[in-house]
């Protein structure tokens, strides 16, 4: 009863004099926390925690035997060069030895060599244009050097006829996308380079593909032929493109079987310059899906129908002098929230190289 | 190729015991300093194989997160999207991890995450990273359209590696100390929690009818 009244006494002297809150409280020994409650409105925890006899801290440290114990959280990058040294010092491991040998694959080129580009507009542009005529001229003189490749491609494998390598090429084709949408990752090495394989493969990992071929609109033809020579002259790779004007269906779920891209029942035209390379020299080479030529001139994907967060670089500033007052003016600025910026698909879609250009 | 190969690793073998030979010539001159009763931890350390023989830690929790759902007719609800994700071998107790993994269950992401700033325990800065990194993982390779569209679906802890170690106690008697180790679960879902995480709480009319319900369909054995 008597604290009560000391503590209404109290807060009248607190109420007379507003001003002077601290002096009030440190006058008041075992009321200050309660009465700096009531004052600043805010939670104050007492923890018991101290021991009772603090001057045998080190006496009970010492009940227990200290072990080391691993750190299983560490990570291999977090420690340096050093302490990783005298950690295999200390249990006799000998260093790794240095792995100098690079895996090298020759068994497909790693790009396209003398890419063919393809007409603006495909092929609609007048000849007598000044446009028109250039790229004819260049398509003529493009021509000699593709006929030239047809005949060294001939000289290796006789069966080789640029009229009839349209069908073959369109089955390839056919066999290379129905193994991506099966993800069959074993069959579909027979009709895919190595290189073309993690284009095609990359993105499919937790997702369901249905694509479907419907119909050839314009029968597939040659375009264009080229040879090359890699590492010594007899070893000799051919790549062919081939133009294909087709029909067909695409849709892509995501792990949940919910709709991300195409649609079930949209049939699309496509129009596509597709390269085949086969290693000639090799008598078991195959013809494979090499890559797809996406000219300059074609209109932007449309995006996929999500929202997602538009990352900016944030610039670094150099630190700067700051004085009591600015501090806390960028205490309070950086505890902003930084400025996300929702775009609603407005940027192509996330997949960073397209495996299917549609 | 085959035969270089077999020589490597007979030179490898050979040199095994060379090097078990210098360990234990190092071991045999204790240092001064090396008063430590427990030699396992000393010797081998993590690496140690004693510790390390048979002991994945968790192996089945992260492989959800491959499964692929057939897809679905436009027709149908979407199906709410998931992330599954862990952290292991936290040096806390699985005792104490507990109260924080079901403190959070049930809550939305955001708000665990703001309740998580206040928990003063050690383990809730644990807690908390897990869920922030499978927020990410959700919205980067799960195909999650908003971040705090997520709520926390599952979360519960496992029990890691124990470690034992001994204290003094009066008249040369002994004892064990245990130096635990746990393992964080979450998995984050999509959409808005539900108002009742467990089960919907009851009025006493329910209750006086569900104890009615059990009293009438109770079987009196060697009765009419």
């Amino acid at each position: 009863m008597e604290k009560l009244v000391s503590a209404k006494t109290c807060l009248k002297f607190v109420q007379m004099m507003p001003s002077v809150p601290q002096a009030a409280s440190s006058g008041l020994g075992i009321l200050a926390p309660a009465l700096q409650n009531m004052l600043q409105m805010q939670q104050v925890r007492h923890r018991q925690t101290k021991h009772w006899k603090p001057e045998f801290k080190r006496l009970r440290k010492q009940k227990f035997v200290k072990i080391e114990l691993p750190n299983f959280r560490e990570k291999p990058e977090d420690i340096s060069k050093e302490e990783m040294r005298s950690r295999m010092k200390e249990r006799g491991v000998l260093p790794p030895r240095p792995w100098m040998e690079r895996p090298f694959h020759i068994s497909c080129t790693g790009g396209i060599f003398e890419p063919y580009v393809p007409p603006e507009g495909d092929g609609k542009k007048s000849i007598i244009s000044s446009t028109g005529a250039k790229q004819k001229l260049e398509f003529l003189e493009k021509k000699s050097k593709s006929m030239l490749a047809v005949r060294k491609i001939r000289s290796y494998d006789e069966a080789f006829s640029s009229d009839q390598f349209g069908a073959e090429a369109q089955e390839i084709y056919v066999a290379a996308h129905t193994q991506m949408a099966a993800k069959d990752k074993y069959k579909i090495r027979e009709f895919v380079s190595e290189r073309c394989y993690p284009e095609m493969m990359h993105n499919v990992k937790d997702k369901t593909i249905h694509w479907r071929f419907l119909q050839s609109l314009e029968p597939p033809r040659v375009v264009h032929a080229r040879c090359t020579e890699v590492i010594t002259k007899e070893n000799q790779f051919a790549q062919v493109t081939v133009r294909f004007h087709t029909q067909q269906m695409l849709a892509i779920y995501d792990r949940f079987g919910r709709l991300m891209h195409g649609s079930e029942i949209l049939t699309k035209d496509v129009l596509e310059y597709v390269v085949f390379e086969k290693h000639i020299s090799n008598e078991y080479g195959k013809w494979r899906l090499h890559d797809k030529i996406i000219p300059d001139w074609l209109p932007a994907k449309q995006p996929s129908p999500i929202t997602y967060r538009f990352i900016e670089d944030v610039e670094e500033e150099p630190p700067k002098e700051l004085s009591a007052g600015d501090e806390a003016k960028q205490l309070e600025a950086s505890s902003e929230q930084p400025k996300e910026q929702l775009q609603l698909a407005s940027a192509p879609e996330r997949s960073s190289k397209p495996t299917l250009a549609i | 190729m085959h035969k270089v190969i077999r020589q490597m690793s007979q030179l490898r073998l050979q040199a095994v015991p060379s090097s078990t030979l210098l360990k234990t010539t190092a071991s045999s001159i204790p240092p001064a300093t090396h008063h430590s009763l427990h030699t396992a931890a000393g010797a081998g350390g993590a690496l140690c194989a004693n510790w390390n023989k048979h002991n994945f830690g968790p192996r089945k929790w992260l492989v959800y997160n491959k499964t692929v759902h057939p897809p679905q007719q436009p027709e149908e609800e979407p199906r709410k999207a998931y992330v599954c994700h862990m952290r292991n071998n936290i040096k806390y107790s699985p005792d104490k991890m507990w109260y924080i993994a079901a403190f959070v269950r049930g809550m939305s992401v955001d708000e665990a995450l703001k309740q998580l700033n206040f928990v003063l325990k050690k383990g809730a800065t644990d807690v908390k990273e897990t869920i922030l990194e499978a927020q990410e993982m959700a919205v980067q390779r799960h195909n999650v359209e908003y971040k705090s569209n997520l709520w926390i679906a599952e979360s519960f802890v496992g029990k890691g590696r124990v470690f034992k170690g001994m204290r003094r106690h009066a008249r040369g008697r002994f004892g064990q100390v245990e130096y635990k180790h746990c393992h964080y679960f979450v998995r984050l879902e999509e959409g808005q929690p539900p108002q009742h995480y467990y089960q919907e709480p009851q009025t006493p009319e329910q209750q006086y009818e569900h104890w009615l319900e059990q009293m009438r369909s109770r079987k009196v054995i060697n009765s009419l």
